[in-house]
């Protein structure tokens, strides 16, 4: 599947969705919007718009996997996990913000 | 994602919204549950449907996905607008029916291989295809039986050899103890025939060696498929039912496979019999033992890993070799050196024998790039079409543009409409085809009979038609869709439909009128030349008087008369004498040729001058009152005669050129010749006549001869009668009249002499009927392209127009500024369009017959033609312009 990046946003969606994947396994789509927002003290907010799409992105382009499991009232709930590639992809897309926020933040000091 | 699951995707397509619709449900639930305002919570969301769109399109194949949008879209559009749909829908489907009915025609006749056994390795003895009987020395064309026999004794590279009869038998023959006869194709073959071509009987058994290994006594019969199901109605325990040829019962051993039409592409013979057969079915050839009755082709199957020069080898050295181990002919000088000039050729089998190939493949090709052009022009006239609608919809466009549709996919869109329309047209084109191309074949056929081939749907049509269907979807989609999504999207959505801006607007469309123009030109010119032709052809002169003369063929053979017995000589004399009695019969004669019905042919000998080998001297034989009945002018000397009896001096009648060509100078009246070499019949030349046509309306002056059949008694099917009066109620008196000498003599093919030679022209009248009708499609289309250009170009300008009116300007000024368009348009066509007919004229001079491919005449009628309809054409939309009403022009918009 294609990556398409034209906003960075949704680049950095993916960073943060990856990261709280690794830190909590097995979270449904509702509590990693949740856990966005927490974490952030509610400043970072991600819509059910972007989020939902790129969870299936993601779980197409194999870093993540879903799984359907049965809730106590009889619903069901899908929960999702980091793969191995979903690891490898944290790893790169960690540097990568790193590497350009160091980058802004120079800008900013320096310019 | 691999396209497999995409595709897979495309299906599950349900399921996978279901579960989104469940994962979008708990996120709600613990949503509203964690205190969210239910309705803004939904609003986050986005719309549901929006959301799921997204999801789904990251899931599916979006391609395919949005080719059925497309498609829907495509259709719903076409629909709007049911006129400019309709239009287009017709002229491809009679572009794409055209090319379609053509090559099916083309891959039967030349393309379409033998539905046998590895038919490339299948080869023909011999580069040429003769029919025929021949005695000559070292040819490879036709072979005798017992070449036949030592070849596949002695051949290393043949698995298989087979030998096949070069004349089909047209057989009136008798189903089991019926009384009435009924018409039968019989091929003879040698017993190798069916395992060479690894044919195997659908029921019963094919024809084996054993069944052609002594002469007479295997009356065993193969018969087709289809003859089977026409003649016999289909019923299964037709094995050993019998069949009467001539005095012989042959019983039915086997039925062929339902494709296997033997192997001569459009002959399709009713019945296979063993060569052993050859002399008790009618007309009952000889030969089978005669080292020098040439008769046969021989085919074989290459063994595996011989090449095709590896077999035109050894089939080489045995041609000498066999040729001269026959010792009961000693071949003269000339012949040896004739033997050692002589090289094998072998012909791949792959596709067939066939005499229609020589015939159709050049008219077909023609054809076949005809109708292409028509294509062309109609794939112009949709490209112009969809032009001006992409125009009319550049503000739909433009709003989807901006609304952040992307360039390719809009492209995508338009194309995926022009694909559905052409797709459609195809659809409609392959029905139009199919039953074109039967009427084509009919068209094509020359004899009473239609030509048997399978012009049917198969998968090489199908696939031709699709390929053409997108090509022309190509042609005609692309050059819009691109133009129409290259937009200042400001600009347009701005734009009402006001000014015209500078006159390079609608340059491509008028180049494409132009184009039309050009072509259509092209067709118009081959459509006069070929409709010239044909008029040349019917107006020779044939020598003879076409009209009022009656011919039929009378089938002695199958009705028990032999060739040598007196009975046969009684019953022409008996036929002649009581029709010529019959009211309103002038004349009447046998012979064994009329016209156009092939020839006995050969050298003659004339004591006192050498030899001329290559002069064929063309015999025919007749009855006396033969020139009586053709009209056929006497120059010098007499006619037959009641004298000219079986015992009296043998005696002839010459043609004027061959009496020039082969006898020294002075009246050749007296002197004798053989008819042919030392031991042919010696003949007395009493008279000359005119010289005529005898096979062809463009052959040269023929050298003829004629001889009475009392003196050479054989078979004569041709019967003459030069009446007056009313065709049908003498064509029924004929036949009541033999019928009532022998009622069983079958009479087939009664029609007239001019009927007859005008079936000698087949090939021509087809090319130029079907030149005229295309030439006249192409004009009718390129109509439609100026007359749509022209309103849309009008309705553009109708603000201009009615300011020009408004400022002053008369009608018949307003009207000129349109026609004036429309005459430049087609002026330039005309000018790009004669020099492209020069040009292409050579490729069709040959088959011109009296005039040039470049005829003044035919190019000034096409012009004037093209003139007169492209301003008729345009006269409408140039009416429309100059009636606007200015007043309301200007608040057109």
């Amino acid at each position: 599947m294609a990556k398409s990046k034209t906003d960075s946003l949704q680049g950095s969606l993916d960073l943060l969705v990856l990261k709280i994947l690794s830190r909590r396994p097995r979270l449904h789509g509702y509590a990693i919007m949740a856990a966005i927002a927490d974490i952030s003290a509610e400043v970072l907010r991600a819509e059910e718009g972007s989020l939902y799409p790129a969870l299936y992105r993601m779980e197409e382009a194999g870093w993540i996997r879903a799984e359907w499991i049965k809730k106590e009232n009889n619903r069901r709930a899908r929960i999702y996990e980091l793969t191995a590639a979903g690891k490898k992809q944290l790893g790169a897309e960690e540097s990568r913000w790193a590497a350009i926020s160091t980058a802004i933040n120079r800008v900013l000091k320096e310019a | 994602m691999s396209l497999w699951s995409r595709i897979g995707n495309v299906f599950r397509g349900d399921k996978v919204n279901r579960e989104i619709q469940e994962e979008f449900e708990a996120h709600m639930e613990e949503a509203i549950a964690a205190g969210r305002d239910p309705q803004e919570a939904r609003r986050a969301f986005g719309s549901l449907m929006q959301q799921r769109e997204t999801s789904h399109t990251i899931r599916v194949a979006a391609w395919f996905e949005n080719f059925l949008q497309d498609t829907a879209y495509g259709i719903r559009s076409m629909l709007r607008s049911k006129a400019l749909t309709a239009v287009a829908l017709l002229s491809l489907a009679l572009g794409i029916g055209a090319n379609t009915a053509i090559f099916t025609l083309l891959d039967a006749v030349l393309l379409r291989e033998l539905p046998v056994k590895e038919p490339r390795k299948l080869v023909m003895l011999g580069g040429e295809q003769w029919l025929g009987i021949s005695d000559a020395y070292a040819i490879t064309a036709l072979y005798s039986y017992p070449f036949y026999r030592e070849f596949q004794k002695q051949n290393s590279v043949f698995s298989d050899t087979a030998a096949i009869f070069s004349l089909t038998n047209y057989v009136h023959g008798f189903i089991g103890s019926e009384t009435s006869s009924v018409p039968m194709k019989v091929q003879l073959v040698s017993g190798t025939y069916f395992s060479t071509l690894g044919v195997e009987a659908t029921m019963g058994r094919t024809l084996t060696n054993a069944d052609d290994n002594s002469e007479g006594n295997h009356p065993v019969a193969v018969i087709s498929d289809a003859w089977w199901k026409r003649a016999l109605g289909n019923k299964p325990a037709v094995l050993g039912h019998t069949l009467k040829l001539g005095n012989t019962v042959f019983t039915i051993v086997g039925i062929a496979p339902e494709e296997f039409f033997g192997t001569s592409v459009g002959e399709a013979p009713d019945i296979w019999v063993p060569l052993s057969m050859i002399q008790s079915v009618p007309p009952h050839y000889r030969g089978y033992t005669e080292n020098f009755s040439e008769s046969l082709w021989i085919i074989g199957r290459m063994k595996p890993g011989v090449t095709q020069e590896q077999a035109r080898a050894n089939a080489d050295v045995l041609f000498r070799q066999i040729l001269l181990s026959f010792t009961d002919r000693k071949p003269t000088q000339r012949e040896l050196v004739d033997l050692n000039n002589t090289h094998m050729r072998l012909t791949p089998m792959a596709t067939g024998i066939s005499y229609l190939r020589r015939q159709f493949s050049q008219p077909l090709k023609l054809l076949m790039g005809i109708v292409a052009l028509v294509l062309l022009i109609a794939c112009t006239n949709i490209a112009n079409l969809l032009l001006a609608r992409a125009t009319a919809r550049a503000r739909e466009l433009a709003v989807r543009q901006a609304l952040g549709a992307r360039r390719g996919r809009i492209i995508r869109q338009l194309l995926t409409e022009s694909l559905i329309l052409a797709l459609a047209g195809g659809a409609l084109g392959i029905a139009f085809a199919m039953g074109a191309s039967r009427l084509l074949l009919r068209m094509v056929s020359d004899g009473p009979e239609t030509v048997p081939l399978h012009v049917g749907l198969n998968a090489t049509v199908l696939l031709f038609t699709l390929a053409i269907t997108i090509t022309t979807a190509l042609l005609f989609g692309t050059i819009p869709a691109f133009r129409a999504t290259r937009l200042q999207l400001t600009e347009t959505l701005k734009e009402g439909r006001g000014m015209v801006k500078g006159g390079t607007r609608n340059l491509l469309a008028r180049t494409m009128v132009v184009l039309q123009v050009a072509l259509s030109l092209m067709l118009v010119v081959g459509a006069g030349l070929f409709l010239r032709s044909l008029i040349n052809l019917t107006n020779v002169d044939t020598g003879f008087n076409r009209e009022n003369v009656l011919r039929m063929e009378i089938d002695e053979s199958s009705v028990g008369y032999k060739e040598d017995e007196h009975r046969l000589m009684a019953l022409l004399r008996e036929i002649e004498d009581k029709v010529s009695t019959l009211p309103g019969v002038r004349a009447v004669s046998f012979s064994s040729f009329v016209f156009h019905e092939g020839s006995w042919n050969g050298w003659v000998t004339v004591p006192g001058m050498p030899v001329s080998y290559d002069v064929n001297v063309k015999h025919n034989m007749i009855g006396s009152g033969y020139f009586a009945a053709m009209q056929i002018p006497l120059v010098a000397g007499r006619l037959f005669g009641p004298q000219d009896t079986a015992n009296a001096p043998h005696v002839a009648v010459i043609s004027e050129h061959m009496a020039k060509t082969l006898f020294p100078a002075g009246l050749p009246i007296g002197k004798s010749y053989r008819m042919g070499g030392a031991n042919s019949p010696l003949v007395q030349v009493v008279g000359i006549v005119k010289d005529v046509k005898f096979d062809t309306l463009d052959e040269g002056p023929e050298t003829l001869d004629y001889v009475p059949y009392t003196q050479h008694p054989q078979y004569l099917g041709d019967f003459s009668v030069r009446y007056t009066g009313n065709f049908q109620g003498v064509a029924d008196a004929v036949q009541k009249t033999i019928h009532s000498i022998d009622r069983r003599l079958p009479i087939i093919d009664v029609t007239t002499l001019d009927e007859q030679v005008a079936r000698s022209v087949t090939d021509q009248r087809v090319v130029a009927q079907l030149s005229i009708f295309f030439g006249l499609l192409a004009v009718f289309l390129s109509c439609i392209g100026i007359y749509g250009l022209m309103s849309y170009i009008v309705s553009q300008r109708t603000n201009e127009i009615g300011i020009r009116m408004a400022l002053g300007a008369p009608q018949s000024n307003v009207r000129w500024l349109v026609l004036r368009e429309i005459a430049i348009m087609v002026f330039i066509g005309i000018a790009i369009g004669v020099p492209a007919t020069l040009a292409g004229g050579q490729l069709v001079s040959h088959m011109l017959f009296g005039l040039k491919d470049k005829d003044p005449l035919s190019i000034a009628l096409a012009v004037c033609v093209l003139l007169v309809v492209g301003l008729i054409a345009g006269y409408f939309p140039a009416r429309r312009a100059s009636r606007v009403d200015p007043m309301v022009a200007l608040r057109y918009e």
